[in-house]
């Protein structure tokens, strides 16, 4: 028993890596936040070309679902791997600039934003398919009457189907980040220090496990509370939709 | 054809894959009439009146309103935009857009369709719910109001939009049997004034009291039509008479 709780809950380590773990920690919100803002919107729009009407959309339909069968089928960090070693050799050969190949914008390093963009592109993929299945549980009647009322499909989309679109898939979109936010970890293999490199960069000098259990603590935190509101707005809408008034047209 | 003809159906057919809903309907309308279109379910009634507007564009015919064609032989491709901006409609599912309160249900469509600032819409709303009774409504939510409500705010919003017609698609066959009378109240003084308005509906007695005439329809083809006291009264159809026995029975 002393063996484990040296090995994992070493406060002393803890304490003298505190400020490493805690740095680390804000790296991995920082991936998580920007990364997650980032896939809302593309997986946005990615869902709207996908359900975009009429025969002369279908090239641009057919292009959304290949795309999100693909990035939905692939491991994360293949493509963190795809898009650093892509993007830093074509910036060495000249054939894209210096600040779009080796990105340091708002003074973060390269291998941050690399994970920013695998991070955005995998993630888009899911939670377009998220979205999607929000627009097709608002009721038939809602575009229909919208349309009758001389709005277009456009406007149709943006003031009545998405705003209730959006309503009912906050929390699978939550689940989503909650994954999202372990999956920037990863990132750590194209040497960004982020929490969990923090933690095993401890562990190689001490080999003691602690500073990543702290690490470990530091994603319950948030992750724990997100998962309960996430349950909570889960019971809420299932109690709506018993009562037979959630959506009242429907 | 006849130059006061305000909406003209000429040989509308309609088909569901291979289920052929509409059979060539023929039907002239006047400005400021009072259709009721009657028939049992499956009759197509519905179905016409979603052609009108183009909700459901017919296979093969012609729709003309204010002498413009809309669809079939001679439309412009501005046809869609034409109807639904003079024709509104209401629905049996009320079709309300359940995150917005009943003035904004009413202010969206004059802000995005017609450009209206948004006092000028807040204004004409607020008398339009007013005028529908519901001056004490204007900031519920959809969830919040019971059927009869729900539906004079429907009403509220197409008249918002300022129609030279209007639809009624069965808007009390969802509604409470206490709630009905409200909703027709409603659409009684809209006749009063003059509207012109089409209205597919089982309320025998509105539309003896209400209708100009009465349109029967059934396996989609009109049955008969004429003033509402005489096909009503004394029809001269064998399955006029037939439905009617059924309806009136109970």
């Amino acid at each position: 028993m002393d063996v484990i709780i040296q090995q994992y809950f070493d406060l002393t380590i803890i304490g003298e890596n505190f400020g490493l773990v805690l740095k680390g920690f804000w790296e991995t919100i920082q991936l998580s936040i920007i990364g997650g803002i980032l896939s809302l919107v593309w997986g946005l729009v990615l869902a709207l070309v996908r359900q975009l009407p009429g025969r002369a959309a279908k090239p641009l339909r057919g292009l959304a679902i290949a795309y999100i069968d693909a990035f939905r089928g692939i491991p994360m960090l293949l493509v963190l791997l795809l898009v650093s070693g892509g993007l830093g050799a074509f910036a060495a050969d000249g054939a894209i600039p210096q600040w779009l190949g080796i990105p340091r914008w708002f003074g973060k390093p390269d291998p941050f934003w690399y994970g920013i963009i695998a991070i955005t592109l995998t993630y888009g993929a899911y939670m377009a398919e998220v979205y999607r299945a929000g627009i097709e549980a608002v009721p038939r009647g809602q575009m229909e009457a919208a349309r009758s009322l001389g709005m277009s499909y456009g406007q149709s989309m943006r003031h009545v189907i998405v705003p209730q679109a959006v309503r009912k898939v906050i929390p699978p979109l939550l689940n989503d980040f909650i994954a999202l936010m372990k999956d920037t970890s990863l990132v750590s293999v194209i040497g960004f220090i982020e929490v969990v490199q923090a933690g095993q960069d401890v562990y190689q000098t001490t080999f003691n496990s602690s500073a990543l259990t702290f690490g470990a603590l530091l994603f319950l935190l948030v992750t724990i509370p997100l998962a309960r509101f996430v349950d909570r707005r889960i019971a809420g809408q299932q109690e709506r939709y018993s009562r037979g008034t959630a959506g009242a047209s429907a | 054809m006849s130059d006061q003809s305000f909406v003209s159906l000429r040989g509308i057919e309609k088909s569901f894959g291979d289920l052929e809903v509409l059979k060539g309907v023929d039907l002239e309308i006047r400005k400021g009439e009072v259709i009721c279109l009657l028939g049992p379910s499956g009759s197509g009634k519905s179905t016409l009146l979603r052609c009108i507007n183009l909700l459901e564009p017919p296979n093969s015919g012609i729709i003309m309103l204010e002498g413009k064609a809309i669809h079939g032989e001679g439309a412009d491709s501005d046809g869609v935009d034409f109807v639904r901006r003079r024709v509104g409609m209401v629905f049996q599912q009320f079709n309300l857009f359940p995150h917005m309160s009943a003035l904004e249900n009413v202010c969206v469509a004059q802000e995005t369709v017609l450009e209206r600032s948004s006092e000028e819409a807040r204004d004409k709303a607020t008398t339009l719910l007013e005028r529908v009774g519901l001056q004490e409504k204007v900031d519920e939510y959809p969830e919040r109001l019971s059927g009869g409500q729900q539906q004079r705010v429907a009403i509220a919003r197409a008249l918002a939009m300022d129609p030279h017609v209007m639809l009624f698609d069965e808007v009390t066959s969802a509604l409470d049997p206490e709630l009905v009378k409200e909703v027709l109240d409603v659409m009684r003084e809209l006749a009063e004034e003059g509207m012109t308005m089409i209205v597919v509906t089982h309320e025998i007695d509105f539309a003896r009291d209400v209708g100009d005439r009465v349109v029967f329809m059934d396996g989609g083809v009109v049955v008969e039509q004429g003033p509402s006291r005489q096909v009503l009264d004394s029809p001269s159809e064998e399955r006029t008479r037939e439905f009617l026995g059924l309806v009136l029975d109970h």
